[in-house]
C-alpha cells in the first residue's frame, strides 16, 4: 500500500485536520491489512499447535517446524507494529520536520530526500537566463521523479 | 547500504535454490517413495527462509519501501523461483534508482 495518506493536494499540507493521528488506522485499506495480520497469526500459531503435536506423535521432523512457525508469526507483528509506528513518524515529520531526517538524508533514494534546487532568482544569478531555465529544468525533473517514485511504491 | 544489499542477494539466490532443489527434486521423491530428501532440504529451506527474511526486511527498511513491495519481496521466498524475479524487480525499480542518486546528487549548476 501507499501510505494510506490522503491521495492528492492535502498530502503536502497539515495531516489531515479532520481527526487525530491514528485516524488513518481505521481506513478501510488498514483495516484489511490488520485482519489478514490477525489471521495470519492465529494460522501460524496454529500450524506450529499442529507440528507441536505431529512431533509429540513421533515424527522427529517437526520439531524444526514447532519453533519455526512461532517464529514467523512473531516476526509479523514486528512487521506489523514496525509499519504502523513508521506510519505515525511520517505524519509527525510532515509537521515538524524533524531533526532525524536531516541526519538520515543521506541514506534517502532522491525521490524521498528533501533537495535544495534553488530556481534562478535575481539575486543570486544576475538575471542569467540561461541558467535559471536550466535550474527551473532541473526542479520540474525533480518533482517529476518525487510523484513518479510515489507512484512506485516509495514513500513520500 | 551496499552491504545490505549484497546480503540480501545472497539469501535470495541460496533460498531461491534450495527451493528448487526442495520442489522439483525433493518432493518428487518423497511422492515415489524416497522422503529423505525433501525432510533434511525442507528443513533447510525453513532455516534459510528465516535469515532471508530478516535480510530482506533490512534492505526493504533501508529502501524505505512501502508496505506492499515489502510483502512481496518477504514472501517471494516461498515461491520457487521467485526469488529470481522479485530479485531483478527489487534491483531495476529500487535499488538501482537509490544507489544512484547516493552517488549524484541533483544540484543546481553554480558558474
Amino acid at each position: 500500500m501507499e501510505n494510506a495518506v490522503p491521495a492528492g493536494p492535502a498530502e503536502s499540507a497539515a495531516p489531515a485536520p479532520s481527526g487525530p493521528a491514528w485516524r488513518f488506522l481505521v481506513q478501510p485499506r488498514w483495516l484489511g491489512w490488520h485482519l489478514l495480520m490477525v489471521v495470519s497469526f492465529w494460522g501460524m500459531l496454529w500450524l506450529g499447535d499442529w507440528q507441536l503435536h505431529r512431533a509429540l506423535g513421533g515424527n522427529a521432523l517437526s520439531w524444526a517446524y514447532t519453533f519455526e512457525w512461532p517464529l514467523f508469526a512473531g516476526f509479523a507483528v514486528v512487521f506489523w507494529a514496525k509499519t504502523i509506528k513508521d506510519e505515525f513518524r511520517i505524519k509527525r515529520g510532515e509537521t515538524t520536520g524533524s531533526a532525524e531526517s536531516e541526519a538520515s538524508r543521506d541514506d534517502l533514494p532522491i525521490s524521498v530526500r528533501p533537495v535544495q534546487v534553488n530556481v534562478g532568482t535575481a539575486q543570486d544569478d544576475d538575471g542569467d537566463e540561461e541558467l535559471s531555465a536550466y535550474n527551473a529544468y532541473l526542479a520540474r525533473l525533480n518533482a517529476e521523479v518525487k510523484r513518479h517514485g510515489r507512484w512506485h511504491g516509495l514513500r513520500s | 547500504m551496499n552491504a545490505a544489499v549484497l546480503r540480501y542477494r545472497v539469501m535470495a539466490y541460496v533460498t531461491g535454490v534450495v527451493l528448487i532443489v526442495l520442489c522439483f527434486v525433493g518432493i518428487p521423491l518423497q511422492v515415489a517413495g524416497y522422503p529423505a530428501v525433501a525432510n533434511d532440504v525442507g528443513v533447510l529451506h525453513g532455516i534459510l527462509y528465516i535469515i532471508y527474511l530478516v535480510c530482506a526486511w533490512i534492505l526493504s527498511r533501508k529502501l524505505r519501501l512501502a508496505t506492499k513491495p515489502t510483502v512481496i519481496m518477504l514472501l517471494a521466498g516461498t515461491i520457487p523461483i521467485m526469488t529470481f524475479i522479485v530479485e531483478r524487480w527489487v534491483t531495476r525499480r529500487f535499488i538501482n534508482p537509490a544507489l544512484a542518486s547516493q552517488a549524484e546528487q541533483a544540484e543546481p549548476v553554480r558558474r
